[in-house]
């Protein structure tokens, strides 16, 4: 036999030929994540304003971490803003796109128009679609409680009838000017852009053997039995992804709630993130502080990863491996 | 539909008509479903349109109106005063500039940490691939301070370097797993047989894996593309000469209008929306394909990616 091809193909190379592909990417993780994440670790432990090298440092051990955790009420409202947004609205945003790429996966006239419609507002994010939103939400000119109101006008007669009070009396909510409703409103934005876990959950859909769901359906069983014990379980992998992804990324909240938080809210959109920003970059940059909340952020962040992960044992399902 | 136990052959016409009707009404529910979801989905964006038409008086109408009348007799005039009051062109040029750049970038050297990592020979690779799968897990917070504090002291602050420089050196974790995996799912024989002919890595990497990962390079052009469109806090913390700024920034600016001129606020969104909307529109199609993490059909689905992770 002459010499197989993957021996040659080592033999061929230098050994170092890796190293220069992937040269642009050393230098980064080297200099923009070992370092800064090194970096970032020791000015946790400072007392610094981050202008000066001379001046104005001060070791301080763990002060800053112990200042967070035992006398900080920010950064406890902060962090529940962040979870209270992340851990209601990832679930909401996973169950719609779900539901949303099961109606999309069977063959249908026009199916490619819808979905390009349905991914469209997560392409679009960003600045732009969130001052549409605030102006959406607008308690007073916004058509979201334009409609609300009318809803109710409609309920109103009925409800007079069975003797309650009369319309006067129906509240809509303020949203983005009031510390209850404004998370919830946030939260119906981020549902808005569910096309980002629906296009993962069609790739998915695309792997469940069709012979599988044909056989149950032969076996007799129904529609919800089909997808709870057919495509559910292939799913799994990619539901554990977009939960994953999901959790991080609106934990990493941060635009949002920098355009819309008003004080009106009484720090109700205080995302732990914005809370951060402000420490290192408004006066009077407590460097050092904001650097402890970076990690424990790092720390509340993994949890919930490890958590997910770890759960996941028993839900999720991989070809493969019975 | 083939629930037709081989007993009944005589019942198989009659049993196919029922099935078909079944399917006709699941197909006329599904599309009910669909236009109603549909018409959600997209009534925040007529609602901007129809608002950025209106005169004045009528934006702030209470309550407000739904009348498509400005469709028609629609106040145009409001985008021209919407990208004349602020530099909106300039947002958009500059913009355009930083996220052109840093894509071109990202693409690059990802794709080519990819292909070290999915094919080439190297002294610790084991290692800097458990590195990469952690860089993945640092949150952007966490690098936000020292990062600032080195370009600082590099005197890059003010400029667009600090925005691009970082998509020049890696691209980002994700992108280069993205193209990690895809470069695996090419046959290796691809490979060899050019390598036999006298190719070099360089030239097998340029001619034969970049091509072939067509879809891949799309994939990760447009999730960088709308990441670096979007991106907010970089821009806004190192850029402070407003003539500077890219859109996502600028349009803070327009935030202060929004008691005032509701429309023109509207206007400058929207018309901060429309490059993206083109961009998606022309490479939407190569998306999904992309995403699959493989040039064939049965390439892995995307929720694999993170399987490499957690195994």
């Amino acid at each position: 036999m002459t010499p197989t091809p993957t021996t040659a193909v080592t033999n061929g190379t230098s050994r170092c030929v890796g190293v220069w592909f992937a040269l642009p990417w050393l230098v980064g993780v080297i200099g923009l994540v070992v370092l800064p994440v090194v970096g970032s670790l020791c000015m946790s432990l400072l007392h610094w304003d981050g202008l000066s090298l001379t001046r104005d440092v001060e070791w301080v051990g763990l002060d800053n971490y112990r200042e967070i955790l035992g006398d900080d009420p920010l950064f406890a409202k902060a962090l529940g803003n962040s979870l209270y947004y992340s851990l209601i609205g990832t679930p909401l945003v996973l169950a719609a796109s779900l539901a949303v790429s099961v109606l999309l996966s069977r063959r249908l006239r026009g199916i490619g128009l819808f979905r390009t419609l349905f991914y469209l507002p997560h392409v679009l994010g960003g600045v732009a679609t969130v001052l549409i939103w605030s102006w959406l939400f607008n308690p007073r000119f916004g058509p979201i409680n334009a409609m609300l109101g009318w809803c109710f006008a409609t309920v109103d007669p009925l409800v007079r009838l069975f003797g309650a009070e009369g319309s006067s009396s129906w509240p809509t909510p303020k949203w983005f000017y009031s510390p209850q409703w404004c998370k919830p409103a946030l939260i119906l934005m981020q549902i808005w852009s569910f096309g980002g876990a629906m296009l993962i959950f069609l790739a998915a859909l695309q792997h469940v053997p069709r012979s599988l769901d044909d056989a149950a359906a032969i076996d007799g069983a129904g529609r919800w039995r089909r997808f709870r014990h057919v495509t559910l379980p292939h799913l799994t992998p990619a539901i554990l992804f977009n939960l994953v992804t999901g959790l991080v990324f609106s934990m990493q909240a941060f635009h949002q709630a920098y355009l819309l938080t008003n004080r009106a809210q009484d720090d109700g959109l205080l995302f732990y993130v914005l809370y951060l920003y402000r420490c290192a970059f408004e006066p009077p940059y407590r460097v050092g502080y904001a650097s402890a909340l970076a990690w424990i952020f790092f720390v509340v962040v993994f949890v919930l990863v490890l958590l997910a992960v770890w759960s996941a044992r028993s839900w999720v399902f991989y070809e493969g491996e019975r | 539909m083939k629930a037709v136990d081989p007993n009944l052959r005589g019942l198989k016409p009659v049993l196919a008509a029922f099935a078909a009707k079944d399917r006709a009404v699941g197909e006329m529910l599904r599309y009910v479903l669909l236009i109603g979801i549909g018409g959600l989905v997209a009534l925040p964006l007529i609602w901007a349109v129809l608002a950025s038409l209106k005169p004045l008086d009528e934006v702030y109408a209470y309550p407000p109106t739904w009348s498509i009348k400005p469709v028609f007799g629609g106040q145009w005039s409001n985008y021209y005063q919407a990208a004349t009051t602020l530099p909106l062109f300039r947002f958009l040029f500059n913009s355009t500039i930083i996220t052109v750049c840093s894509v071109a970038g990202a693409v690059l050297t990802s794709s080519m940490a990819g292909y070290a990592f999915a094919r080439l020979p190297w002294r610790g690779k084991r290692f800097w691939l458990v590195l990469l799968l952690a860089s993945l897990m640092i949150p952007a917070q966490v690098l936000l301070i020292p990062r600032f504090l080195i370009f600082q002291s590099l005197g890059w602050v003010g400029t667009y370097k600090p925005l691009i420089v970082p998509a020049w050196l890696g691209g980002g974790a994700f992108n280069v797993l993205l193209f990690r995996q895809f470069f695996r799912s090419i046959p290796r024989e691809v490979e060899e047989a050019a390598l036999i002919d006298g190719a070099s890595r360089w030239e097998i990497y340029r001619r034969i894996m970049l091509p072939m990962s067509k879809p891949a390079v799309i994939a990760a052009g447009l999730l960088s593309f709308v990441l670096h469109w979007q991106e907010f806090l970089d821009p806004l913390i190192y850029l402070s000469d407003f003539r500077t700024y890219p859109l996502s920034v600028g349009l803070r600016m327009y935030q202060s209008l929004a008691g005032v001129f509701g429309n023109l606020l509207m206007a400058a969104a929207l018309i901060a929306l429309l490059p993206v909307g083109v961009v998606f529109a022309v490479l939407h199609k190569h998306l999904a394909g992309g995403l699959r993490l493989g040039p064939g059909p049965s390439a892995a689905p995307p929720g694999d990616l993170l399987s490499d992770a957690v195994q």
